[in-house]
């Protein structure tokens, strides 16, 4: 299955979703000038990728090596929010198939509203976030 | 004396490029003047966006009312008085929408921190994106992140269309 990479732009994030190494991760600040044209086909391929996965019956190899999701996003506005809690939805439904995935999300030290936003994803959705503080040097 | 400081003072015509021109100038300004506050940093960047976004998407007006503009230009002015900031934003928009904007900010006015943050958490998931790529979340936000009542008023312009103007206030 092909995966997936968007540099980094001003007002999008970076995006990666490498299938191979059962990652995706996205970085960097969003509020892009059309949301709906940047953030529908990364939940489309994901979601075909994890039906995929279920229609193979390919749960194993995700014991040993689960899928990471990485979340290190600086500035995202309200729009973007929704799209994120999207893709967030698509881990739980997977999560619900006995899929295993982690996310991460990372904070910068001192940004407690990144924090919050984050425990209040992870509330919402009723999904566990491993939570990581980025330190500055 | 209070320290007061006027960080953007826009009346005009609104575009993306014009947004882009005044959160870069608003980004300078809070990355050099406010540099022991990270969280207040991006709050006041935040709130920035979600007001322009809300300017440029939802203000009605097309060809045949573009002179109103010249005596109703969007607005959109970040003041800095000792150390809180003030955000002033105008738009034109059509009286008949002008009823569901009052009884949202009416509603929203009048609850509370926590009820503000389920509100906010509720309607993220249901929240449907329009073609103009609003989520409907722009005004809750504003209420979350000032923790504050906002400020609202309509000065009718004729029959067909209003002023909105818009006060947020974050106290620091």
């Amino acid at each position: 299955m092909e995966g997936l990479y968007i540099s980094a732009q001003e007002k999008s994030p970076k995006v990666i979703f490498d299938p191979e190494k059962k990652i995706f991760e996205m970085e960097g600040n969003s509020r892009p000038e059309n949301v709906r044209e940047f953030y529908y086909p990364i939940i489309d391929i994901l979601r075909k990728y994890f039906e995929n996965v279920i229609d193979k019956g390919d749960l194993e190899s995700y014991i040993e090596a689960p899928f990471n999701f990485t979340f290190k996003l600086d500035y995202f506005n309200s729009a973007s929010a929704k799209f994120i809690s999207d893709i967030l939805v698509i881990i739980k439904d997977f999560m619900n198939e006995k899929l295993i995935i982690k996310v991460n999300w990372y904070f910068e030290d001192g940004d407690d509203d990144m924090k919050e936003v984050g425990e209040d994803f992870s509330e919402m959705i009723s999904l566990p976030f491993n939570f990581i503080m980025i330190q500055h040097n | 004396m209070e320290s007061y400081d006027v960080v953007v003072n826009h009346k005009g015509y609104i575009s993306l490029d014009v947004i882009d021109e005044m959160l870069h100038h608003l980004k300078i300004f809070l990355n050099n003047k406010v540099t022991d506050n990270k969280t207040l940093r991006k709050r006041i960047y935040s709130l920035s966006v979600e007001c322009l976004d809300n300017i440029l998407k939802h203000s009605d007006l097309n060809e045949e009312n573009h002179e109103l503009l010249v005596d109703y230009p969007p607005r959109f002015i970040v003041e800095r008085i000792a150390g809180s900031f003030l955000i002033h934003t105008g738009n034109i928009v059509l009286n008949k929408n002008s009823e569901k904007i009052v009884k949202r900010l009416n509603y929203l006015n009048e609850l509370d921190e926590n009820e503000v943050n389920e509100l906010y958490k509720n309607s993220l998931s249901n929240a449907e994106i329009s073609e103009k790529g609003g989520a409907g979340l722009g005004l809750i936000v504003m209420s979350k992140l000032t923790g504050q009542k906002i400020k609202f008023d309509f000065e009718k312009i004729n029959d067909k269309f209003s002023y909105f103007a818009m006060q947020l206030i974050f106290k620091n």
